[in-house]
């Protein structure tokens, strides 16, 4: 059972934040690499959303191609590391699709459980 | 425990292995590898290198890489038909606009005068497509000697090299202009078809002009902004 309850979790539902979740990460941490960000959000959630690395990457590229993120590239030990982290632009974005995604999960939990309204 | 250089170095032949053939997306999985390894040894020390790779190999999901660099493609593809287009625009703004106008109305008067100007488009549409495949044929061959020297590969340089999907776009008025020529007495007679076919022709020239030379001489500054580690190239 708790496998199954965990691959609930990577479902569908949170394929449409992946965005959101990488530039909220991005405004806190400043700049980031690929593999921290998937560290960070299993440290946050408790190992509970797992981002796959073949999600994760294609998403931080279209960021980058939009011009939301910018890179940087730094020597770490024997190899090359890539930074991500947010432009100007990015940082609006961020605020817009933050309040967007709250909006969406307000109104998720009054479809879901409608007599909180009450 | 860190991971060695030849340790690093066997990560980019395995990238390699596995369909990554530029060195922007390889030294990014290396690097993306080698940290959930270093991560995983911290777990299960007694673990090799190899199986350590091929379990952390496994999160990427059945296709690997191929998600990963298809998405890539596409997300520079993109980028590229931008350029294209930026270009494209500049020859319709100040000052360049008087460039394209003026190129549409000489041509448009030469095939008004002549008495050969079904002759001339033709012959201007061949000249159009041998040097097309003149410039194909040139950057195949460098493409292979740098595939055999092993130098480093970009994948925005392959795309730029390759202009996206447009090469292919040259062939495709033929047909218009074969009909053209054999009904050339009821095109070329009439002076809006004769203005439309020169600034048509001044709009493939233009294309033609971008993806071959303007993009190609500047292709040094953009894959500098693209790849920041362009300019590494020590490494």
């Amino acid at each position: 059972m708790p496998r199954n309850d965990k691959k609930m979790k990577n479902s569908q539902l949170y394929k449409g934040s992946l965005n959101t979740i990488i530039m909220k990460l991005l405004e806190e941490n400043g700049k980031m690499y690929g593999y921290e960000i998937t560290q960070k959000v299993k440290a946050i959630t408790q190992g509970e959303l797992n981002i796959t690395e073949g999600a994760l990457y294609p998403a931080l590229h279209k960021l980058e191609a939009e011009g939301l993120l910018d890179v940087e590239i730094e020597k770490v030990d024997n190899r090359m590391r890539k930074y991500y982290k947010l432009t100007e632009k990015g940082t609006t974005e961020t605020v817009n699709r933050l309040s967007e995604l709250e909006d969406f999960i307000r109104n998720m939990q009054s479809l879901v459980n409608p007599k909180l309204e009450f | 425990m860190k991971l060695s250089k030849e340790q690093i170095d066997q990560l980019f032949t395995f990238t390699r292995q596995h369909y990554v053939e530029w060195y922007d997306l390889q030294s990014e999985l290396v690097d993306h590898l080698a940290n959930s390894i270093e991560t995983e040894w911290q777990e299960n020390p007694k673990l090799s290198f190899d199986e350590v790779l091929s379990k952390e190999f496994k999160k990427f999901g059945v296709f690997g890489f191929m998600d990963v660099v298809e998405k890539r493609q596409a997300v520079l593809g993109k980028k590229y038909n931008g350029l294209v287009w930026y270009h494209f625009k500049d020859f319709f703004g100040v000052p360049k606009i008087v460039l394209t106008i003026a190129m549409t109305l000489i041509l448009f008067s030469i095939l008004k005068i002549s008495q050969y100007s079904e002759w001339i488009v033709m012959w201007l549409y061949i000249f159009l497509i041998l040097f097309t495949f003149y410039e194909i044929f040139k950057n195949n061959k460098i493409k292979k000697e740098k595939k055999q020297t092993k130098q480093k590969r970009w994948l925005f340089e392959e795309i730029i090299n390759q202009y996206g999907g447009f090469a292919g776009a040259i062939i495709f008025p033929l047909h218009l202009f074969s009909r053209m020529f054999y009904h050339s007495e009821k095109y070329i007679g009439n002076d809006y078809w004769t203005l439309s076919l020169s600034f048509f022709f001044v709009l493939l020239v233009l294309v033609i002009f971008i993806i071959f030379k303007i993009i190609p001489s500047k292709a040094e500054e953009y894959l500098i902004a693209t790849y920041p580690e362009y300019k590494l190239k020590t490494m």
